[in-house]
């Protein structure tokens, strides 16, 4: 499913721009969507799920229009969707929940309904605790109730938010490579401020900076935007004005280690390194910044 | 859930302290619990439908229409005190007590006495609800058109729309000839209430904000 | 406290629904009539004393607006843990007795302001009207000995009741409280009202205004002949009105710590 966004700008009560003339093609596959806290994230993904409308612009989804009440419904039909902040049914268990949404999603057939909500249940490594109420759950858990919600339809489209905020670094791992596993030949736009999680993932991203599109290519694009630019300085002192620091080191010789992005060597004995994709990520999104070293 | 069995219980409870044991009153006073107690806890119990529902994201993404299932748990919340209320008066009819009170407009037709108001006062929350998304304000809401027709029931309907709109008719009316239409009237309002809930439900973006606190 | 107090009333004042549902009250009262309304601005059927206006205007306002006051202010407590700030405030040094008084001074007063701005805009449309501008002072009194407490004893349950039922079930139950311990006469079914528990102030506004009804045949205070509960209706005194007064505010002390009691448990047992 291609996802075909065009001049996007949605701007909420009390003027905020939201979303700013975005342009944007998702192809099938795994891509991953990068951008700040407030970046505009969340309200791109709410309204390619067809919750919230845009201000202007047009979307399609797999040739469907998201403007038209039909176009939406097809959208719908084919979709998962794992919000920012999953809200559950605290009273229900987790069977219930997503016994509850499959019929949401049109699953009539009890004993298919049944079947599927078993083996998501399986997937998600949740079939010991399925008869537990969602009360007692913990985020991680919650979370993967969440992703199986998402999956009940197989859903060509595959839309989650930030889904790895607030899991442990084994839980991180197991659910990025649940959702790579299940891309394939479907579309899984995943949202994270998280650089991690895209580079493990994804081989196509997108990196949104104030409602706008800072970056659009693959993964080795975004981290070769940072060459030459990426630097390793040790000093006593404290670290150079302009740049990004990107880690700092307590210095085996004494002083820091900083790593610092920056358009031109922050120092005389700074040393050029080898850029990652988080280096890439930092040129692109703060772009008056890099402005101003330049 | 426990709304319209607890409003039956109070109705019973007041009849029984009736100090003025005439057969009259007590029969009046077991109907009012249908016509004045059940409707409301059916009215404030629908306008807690709308705006507080945490998992309101998923609901709005899925091919389900959100608005058709806050309609379904309307039904249900409607239909429970439907059920409540047939069972009352299926026991005061059996035990006579129904008879009891003159105005009671038969067996059949008399069940507008509970099923009106509370499709009245229903349709009132559902829309208040979707309206302002908040519980608190619908259900204030709801209350207090309740209340204003209690404390003013002789003002209330002293002019014809008014009578028309009167809640409790059967027990409080003014005048029985205008009762079947009083009925109609407020079972008509609450479907255009329900209509003009379904509206504003429609979109959907409204629902994500939290309510307005 | 003073801090708590000053953001529960910030953000109960800005809701839009504090403002809309009394306003809502007030047009469907004037719609059935509202015939006191009319009759205070009525030089043939308004009342010979401005005291006598401005506590009748006060019975009304109080007893229709107070409805709307505690089912906006029925779901203030339990809201902190839905929203899941509790965690939040518990870890601040504030003591949460103290955070729990402050929330309900502040969002009681925020709720109340529409309140008082109806009763207050009343009345000064009535001494203008009249030209007894002796009712502005009056409508002082009675808004303080009459209205406030009432206020304070209603918000005090609206806040801490939900703790232990739903808030639905909650206002369902106050409406139906309301109606039967402050409307139903007392020869009608045994009966909280005309008694000294009576949070529409029966007997301050019998003995410390000697009102009773605007056309000085309505019975507020004192035994009903052949009522039950008559023992709770004393011959109405000013010393009796004070003491009942006292009496809703001890109540309401009551209903908070209760309240605070339940949370504290809830908190040790989760
Ligand atoms: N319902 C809303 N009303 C007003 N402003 C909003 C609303 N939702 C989001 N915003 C604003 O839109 C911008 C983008 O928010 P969001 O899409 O949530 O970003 P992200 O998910 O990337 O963190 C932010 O500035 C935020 O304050
Ligand atoms: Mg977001």
């Amino acid at each position: 499913m291609r996802i075909e966004i065009a001049g996007l700008t949605k701007t909420f009560r009390g003027g905020v721009a939201a979303l700013d003339g975005l342009d944007l093609t998702v192809p099938t596959g795994m891509f991953g969507l990068l951008g700040a806290n407030g970046a505009g994230k969340t309200t791109l993904m709410r309204i390619l799920a067809g919750i919230a409308r845009p201000t202007a612009g047009r979307v399609t989804v797999g040739g469907h229009d998201l403007a038209t009440t039909a176009g939406r419904h097809a959208v719908q039909r084919g979709l998962g969707y794992l919000p920012q902040d999953l809200g559950v049914y605290p009273d229900l268990t987790a069977r219930q929940f997503l016994d509850y949404v499959a019929l949401l999603k049109g699953l009539d057939d009890p004993t298919v309904r049944r079947r599927r909500v078993g083996e998501l249940l399986e997937v998600v490594a949740l079939t010991g605790q399925a008869n537990r109420r969602l009360r007692g759950f913990s985020g991680g858990m919650r979370q993967r109730v969440g992703i199986a919600q998402a999956l009940l339809a197989d859903p060509r489209l595959l839309i989650v938010d930030e889904p790895t905020a607030g899991l442990d670094p084994e839980e991180r791992i197991r659910f990025r490579t649940l959702l790579s596993q299940f891309a394939g030949d479907r579309t899984v736009l995943l949202s994270t401020h998280i650089v991690d999680d895209i580079a493990q993932t994804c081989r196509e991203v997108a990196v949104l900076s104030r409602g706008r599109l800072a970056f659009r290519g693959t993964v080795e694009s975004l981290t070769r935007e940072a060459a030459g630019r990426v630097w390793s300085l040790t000093t006593a002192g404290p670290p150079p004005p302009d740049g990004t620091v990107v880690s700092a080191l307590p210095a085996a010789e004494g002083g820091m280690r900083y790593r610092i992005v920056a358009a031109t060597a922050p120092g005389p004995t700074a040393q050029p390194l080898e850029p990652a994709l988080e280096d890439g990520y930092l040129t692109v999104a703060a772009p008056e910044r890099s402005a101003l070293n330049a | 859930m426990l709304g319209p069995p607890i409003a039956v219980a109070v109705g019973v409870l007041a009849a029984v302290a009736n100090p003025v044991p005439s057969d009259t009153n007590t029969a009046r006073v077991l109907i009012g619990a249908l016509e004045m107690a059940l409707p409301l806890t059916a009215g404030v119990a629908c306008a807690s439908l709308v705006g507080r529902d945490p998992a309101v994201e998923i609901q709005l993404a899925v091919p389900t229409p959100y608005r058709e299932t806050l309609l379904r748990r309307t039904v249900v919340t409607l239909g429970w005190a439907a059920l409540v209320a047939a069972l009352t008066a299926a026991v005061l009819i059996a035990t006579g007590w129904w008879a009891r009170w003159p105005d009671n407009h038969g067996v059949i037709a008399g069940q507008l006495t509970w099923a009106a108001p509370t499709l009245a006062l229903g349709g009132l929350g559902l829309a208040a609800a979707a309206v302002s998304r908040s519980p608190g304000a619908a259900g204030a809401l709801v209350t207090t058109v309740w209340a204003i027709q209690q404390f003013f029931a002789g003002l209330a309907q002293q002019h014809l729309p008014g009578r028309m709109l009167y809640l409790f008719a059967t027990t409080r009316g003014a005048d029985p000839a205008d009762w079947t239409a009083n009925r109609l009237t407020l079972i008509a309002v609450a479907v255009a209430l329900v209509a003009l809930a379904l509206v504003v439900l429609g979109r959907s973006e409204r629902l994500i904000s939290e309510d307005d606190e | 406290m003073i801090a708590t107090l000053l953001y529960e009333f910030r953000m109960q004042i800005r809701k839009r629904s504090v403002w809309i549902v009394p306003a809502l009250t007030l047009v469907l009262f004037v719609l059935i009539g509202g015939s006191l309304l009319r009759d205070l601005f009525d030089p043939a059927e308004r009342p010979p004393e401005a005291r006598l206006a401005v506590v009748g205007l006060a019975v009304q306002i109080h007893a229709l607006l107070s409805i709307g006051f505690g089912c906006l202010l029925a779901d203030r407590l339990v809201r902190d843990d839905r929203l899941r700030v509790a965690p939040i405030l518990d870890a601040t040094p504030a003591s949460p007795g103290a955070r729990l008084v402050g929330k309900y001074l502040g969002a009681g007063a925020a709720t109340a302001v529409p309140i008082a701005v109806a009763f207050f805009g009343f009345a000064t449309a009535y001494a203008g009207s009249s030209g007894s501008w002796s009712a502005l002072p009056w409508a002082l009194a009675v808004f303080g000995a009459v209205m406030v407490p009432g206020l304070l004893f209603v918000a005090a349950f609206a806040l801490t009741v939900p703790l232990i039922m739903p808030a639905p079930l909650f206002r369902v139950l106050f409406v139906g409280y309301w109606l039967w311990g402050n409307v139903v006469t007392p020869d009608l079914m045994p009966t909280l009202s005309r008694t000294v528990l009576n949070p529409l102030g029966g007997y301050p506004m019998a003995a410390l205004f000697d009102f009773a009804g605007i056309d000085g045949d309505d019975q507020w205070a004192g035994p009903f002949p052949g009522a039950t509960l008559n023992f709770l209706r004393p011959e109405p005194t000013p010393l009796i009105a004070w003491l009942s007064i006292a009496l809703l505010l001890v109540l309401a002390a009551a209903a908070l710590t209760g309240g605070h009691l339940a949370r504290l448990a809830e908190r040790t047992r989760s």
